[in-house]
């Protein structure tokens, strides 16, 4: 049997832990409440963006505006893929990282020509994966000057992160951008996702259900659509990334809050296991005392 | 009563406005656009500035900070970084913005410096105007 005063003092350092991941877990529930307030007021933003997006493509006469390049030109060995990657600032929340990391690592094994990928990974987590993954001597360069964090996300940021792919994109440095985050399904279910930000998609031609090319009246473009365009899917590319780096954080809040709940559990099972042991071993030296003392006394006696 | 079309603000952070309006007047790239019911489809930008749209007769007005809009005959949307009525900005707020990029802009900056801050004092420009303009 373990000796009585290392079970306390084991007892002690659960407690002191107990103490720790319970106040991450009250820290994150408040955080998450804020973040869950900030998704539900922006969801319908992001929502309306998208559908308002599709609905103006749908009327857009055919332009050639330099976001729909598709630059089909250069054969898909060579083109140069851009992922922006969402990640957390720290760990201790579950496998929301992991899960994040292994789906780019899955993108990254599928693309044609690894070398021509470059990641813009925000928050610390991802970053130093993918930089330490860079110094082993696996490709896939990592922008080490986008340094953006994701606690709080506000739309300065996602302008000045949407300003730098295009900047990117118009130059000739990326052929294409994704964007990839943790996306809620729902409140218990989170997802890795990816979305294509450049070149800008016209997924549907205006076909009918039955195959016929719609007749949509054509809009109006004020002052021309090619101006319009190009304010507006700078626009659309910031409201997107805003949009995910909102649902990415309050992924993370979710995934810390249940981790650091499990692990208060456990802590609490295992204090209750170690107490058992300690009154079991404190009580056998009771009895042995006991023993002793009855023994000592009788052999006076005799 | 004149006739309406359904209009719906949607900023970043809320839904602004949603129901039905007689007229909407808003500050496109090249100056001023009014729309009624009916109005021919248009899709076009939104810098920075004043929006006022016709409620039951009754005039309201809004500060907006970039966005675009759609209109179609009977509905029209306008998705907005930032829309505020008059009484809910900030003043002291918006004059020490506009402060801070007025000192910005005296320093030297590199050009992506000078047009965000020029960007940031047009924003806080705008919120002054409106506020004074129509709320007092």
């Amino acid at each position: 049997m373990a000796n009585i005063r290392e079970i306390r003092e084991r007892i002690d350092s659960i407690k002191q832990i107990l103490k720790i991941t319970n106040a991450m877990y009250l820290m994150s529930s408040s955080k998450l409440k804020k973040a869950r307030k900030s998704l539900e007021d922006t969801e319908p933003y992001f929502y309306k963006l998208q559908t308002t997006i599709d609905s103006i493509l749908e009327h857009t006469p055919h332009t050639r505006q330099l976001y729909f390049d598709r630059r089909s030109g250069i054969p898909e060995e060579k083109r140069k893929k851009g992922y922006i990657v969402i990640t957390a600032d720290k760990g201790l929340c579950g496998s929301y990282n992991h899960n994040i990391l292994k789906f780019t690592e899955n993108e990254l094994q599928q693309a044609a020509d690894i070398d021509n990928c470059s990641l813009f990974v925000m928050g610390q987590v991802g970053r130093m994966y993918f930089q330490n993954r860079m110094r082993s001597g696996k490709k896939a360069y990592v922008d080490s000057e986008f340094l953006y964090t994701t606690q709080n996300p506000t739309l300065y940021r996602a302008m000045e992160i949407a300003q730098l792919v295009l900047d990117k994109f118009e130059s000739g440095e990326l052929d294409e951008v994704y964007l990839i985050y943790t996306d809620m399904v729902t409140a218990n279910t989170q997802e890795a996702r990816k979305v294509r930000l450049l070149p800008f998609e016209r997924k549907h031609l205006g076909k009918d259900k039955d195959g016929t090319l719609k007749k949509l009246p054509k809009a109006s473009f004020l002052p021309s659509p090619e101006e319009v365009m190009a304010e507006l899917i700078p626009n659309y590319a910031k409201g997107v990334i805003y949009g995910a780096m909102v649902e990415a954080f309050c992924c993370e809040q979710q995934s810390r809050m249940t981790a650091m709940d499990a692990a208060t559990t456990s802590a609490k099972d295992m204090i209750k296991d170690l107490s058992l042991l300690y009154n079991r071993a404190r009580q056998a030296a009771i009895t042995q005392e006991i023993t002793e003392v009855c023994g000592g006394a009788a052999s006076i006696g005799e | 009563m004149a006739k309406t079309f359904h209009l719906e603000i949607i900023a970043t952070d809320r839904i602004f406005y949603q129901g039905d309006c007689e007229h909407l007047v808003i500050t496109a790239i090249d100056g001023l656009v009014g729309i009624m019911a009916g109005h021919e489809p248009i899709v076009t930008t939104l810098p920075t500035g004043e929006l006022k749209y016709m409620v039951d007769g009754k005039w309201n007005y809004a500060a907006i900070s970039g966005g675009f809009i759609q209109v179609m005959p009977d509905s029209s949307i306008i998705l907005a970084d930032n829309c505020e009525l008059p009484e809910e900005i900030d003043i002291k707020r918006a004059q020490e913005a506009r402060e801070r990029a007025q000192e910005r802009l005296r320093q030297k900056q590199s050009i992506k410096e000078y047009y965000q801050t020029q960007a940031a004092l047009n924003r806080a420009m705008n919120r002054l105007k409106v506020s004074q303009k129509h709320f007092k």
